[in-house]
């Protein structure tokens, strides 16, 4: 229940400071901007219309695939976004429901509940509508703001110089010979911390040009181990999919 | 007192108490539908027949009502057919696509008919028919006579919490809900106050006590929250000068709106709970007027309006007719930006 109350105590603040122009677009480009964009590469979306998850995302006019090697001063990078608290998130998107028409309150029978959150340094846009209250709404929807995050933004790889992340080796199979008993158990993607493997995942992938072999060598893996790896998850399958249409490779089944 | 009390008879539906059944038995409140014993039995057949049929009647409704007042389209109907299936199945995930099984369901199949059908026809919300509202966190019953808690009044309890992790003693102390309805608010925010704080809910209608009594026993916080009968202030006679906070959601529809409202509300919902007078403002005054008194200082005020211009229409007259009672006065919006709260603090 505290976790709860924090929650919306911080959708209130949050609310609060938009109504005082507090945030100004990311994509303005201003000395002032509080998040430092340089690295983060937001991949163009336009094509996938509509991931299978029930969201929707409003997509950025970024068309490129590349990411900047700089390592420079960045506040904040797309996995410090999903290894933000749930009320740190809160804190960085803006919230609205729908049905705005009319006056509201008392007036209505209302059981449209939708919420929509959009995470302002990025613009991606999640938005949950099934559960009958708001608030289970509001959570929903962050949870697929997470799953949005690790798929749509990208970390930059030096391939030369990598070694896996732990958050990557806790999600891959045992088999892998990268992987040492230190990473515990494998995570699998009803576990919360899948997002943060599928987001190193993705981001490697991105980086060796969606080769699936080159990736499965780095990774300790068979390529048939790493496909069936990439084909468990829905939305993980999709996005690498989509990332190897853009090199006109032919998607995975 | 007189005042809500006429209106409760001029409102369009006469509520249940005109029997003379003892109190009692009269203000039982009515379990809702998905905490009742699955002791009806149906075939899986047959509750496919219902919902297709169910779903005919939805799909006949199109944007009518939506065209009409603002009401409820096929999509939305639709939504709360698999709720009210969910509510009425004995395991509410069960797939009653598969196959011809028995199966336990909460309501009979006749019923379900002759709710679906109320649903359509007449309208009936369908947080009556289900007997229930999803608000926040919380599954709090509701039946006729009781307001349905809206989305919008859950950011009360979120700018409640907000004040009491500002300042800690307000979460001690003791906090009113006026007008509490289903006793949403005062449950909301029962849950969030420290170990000394309390809560009293008050409300005119008996059936909103008996109905909020049973809420806050389904949350086991009889001893955080009490619940008084009466008009506004008066159960609280004697506690002048004691609140660390005051909520609440009053009537504040203009009277000239109610004959237009959408029907969901307006033939169902109490008239009680809606109408604030000409203009809406009536009981929002005396609330403001009643919070002067018993606030103490550095005590917290929260009230739901019906938006921007009855949010200025307090702020002026807590200046100007409160002068120097209050500060700190603001007009906070709702998630849709309609200026919708009026929040303040006891001088």
């Amino acid at each position: 229940m505290a976790l709860a109350a924090h929650f919306n105590l911080i959708l209130l603040r949050l609310r609060l400071q938009l109504r005082n122009s507090y945030y100004r677009s990311p994509y303005v480009s201003s000395v002032n901007s509080p998040f430092n964009l340089s690295k983060i590469t937001i991949i163009n979306a336009t094509r996938i219309r509509r991931l299978q998850l029930g969201c929707y995302y409003c997509v950025s006019n970024s068309h490129s695939y590349t990411s900047s090697s700089s390592s420079s001063s960045s506040h904040l990078d797309a996995k410090s976004y999903l290894q933000l608290s749930d009320g740190e998130l809160m804190k960085q998107c803006e919230m609205s429901t729908f049905k705005a028409s009319g006056p509201g309150g008392q007036h209505r029978n209302k059981r449209e509940s939708a919420v929509r959150l959009k995470h302002l340094p990025t613009g991606v846009i999640a938005q949950a509508v099934e559960d009958r209250s708001q608030h289970k709404n509001r959570a929903s929807a962050l949870r697929r703001l997470r799953t949005l995050l690790a798929l749509k933004v990208r970390n930059p790889v030096d391939v030369d110089a990598y070694s896996p992340p732990l958050e990557l080796l806790q999600i891959l199979p045992l088999k892998s010979t990268v992987r040492g008993a230190e990473s515990g158990p494998q995570i699998g993607p009803n576990n919360p911390k899948f997002v943060l493997g599928m987001q190193a995942l993705i981001d490697l992938i991105f980086a060796v040009e969606g080769s699936i072999s080159e990736a499965a060598k780095i990774l300790g893996l068979s390529t048939g181990a790493l496909s069936r790896l990439i084909l468990s998850d829905d939305s993980l399958r999709m996005a690498v999919n989509d990332l190897r249409a853009s090199k006109d490779l032919k998607p995975l089944k | 007192m007189k005042l809500g009390l006429t209106r409760a008879c001029f409102g369009c539906r006469p509520i249940c108490y005109t029997t003379s059944l003892p109190s009692s038995t009269l203000n039982k409140p009515q379990i809702p539908i998905f905490l009742r014993p699955p002791a009806y039995s149906a075939t899986s057949l047959d509750l496919r027949k219902w919902h297709e049929w169910a779903k005919g009647l939805a799909v006949s409704v199109g944007s009518s009502f939506a065209d009409a007042d603002n009401g409820p389209d096929t999509n939305l109907l639709c939504r709360e057919l698999n709720w009210l299936l969910q509510d009425s199945l004995e395991d509410p995930k069960h797939d009653i696509r598969q196959s011809n099984e028995s199966l336990m369901l909460r309501t009979s199949l006749d019923d379900l008919y002759h709710l679906w059908k109320q649903r359509i026809e007449q309208r009936r919300p369908f947080q009556y028919i289900v007997g229930c509202e999803h608000w926040r966190d919380l599954v709090l019953s509701v039946q006729e006579g009781v307001l349905i808690p809206r989305p919008e009044t859950e950011l009360i309890v979120d700018m409640a919490f907000d004040e009491i992790s500002k300042n800690e003693s307000l979460g001690q102390g003791l906090w009113a809900d006026m007008g509490t309805g289903s006793g949403a608010l005062a449950i909301g925010i029962g849950r969030t106050l420290g170990t000394r704080g309390r809560v009293i809910a008050t409300d005119l209608s008996p059936v909103a006590v008996s109905v909020t009594t049973y809420n806050v026993s389904r949350y086991g916080l009889q001893d955080v929250i009490e619940v008084k009968q009466g008009s506004w202030f008066e159960p609280l006679k004697g506690f002048e000068g004691k609140f660390a906070g005051i909520v609440s959601n009053p009537p504040y529809i203009p009277s000239e709106h109610i004959p237009k409202l959408q029907a969901e509300v307006g033939r169902h919902e109490p008239t009680l709970a809606l109408d604030g007078g000409v203009g809406g403002m009536d009981y929002l005054i005396h609330l403001c007027s009643g919070a002067a008194t018993m606030l103490r200082g550095g005590g917290f005020f929260m009230f739901e309006t019906n938006g921007e211009e009855q949010c200025k229409l307090i702020i002026d007259f807590m200046k100007n007719e409160l002068a120097g009672r209050f500060c700190n006065l603001n007009a906070v919006p709702d998630f849709s930006d309609i200026q919708r709260f009026v929040t303040g603090v006891r001088r």
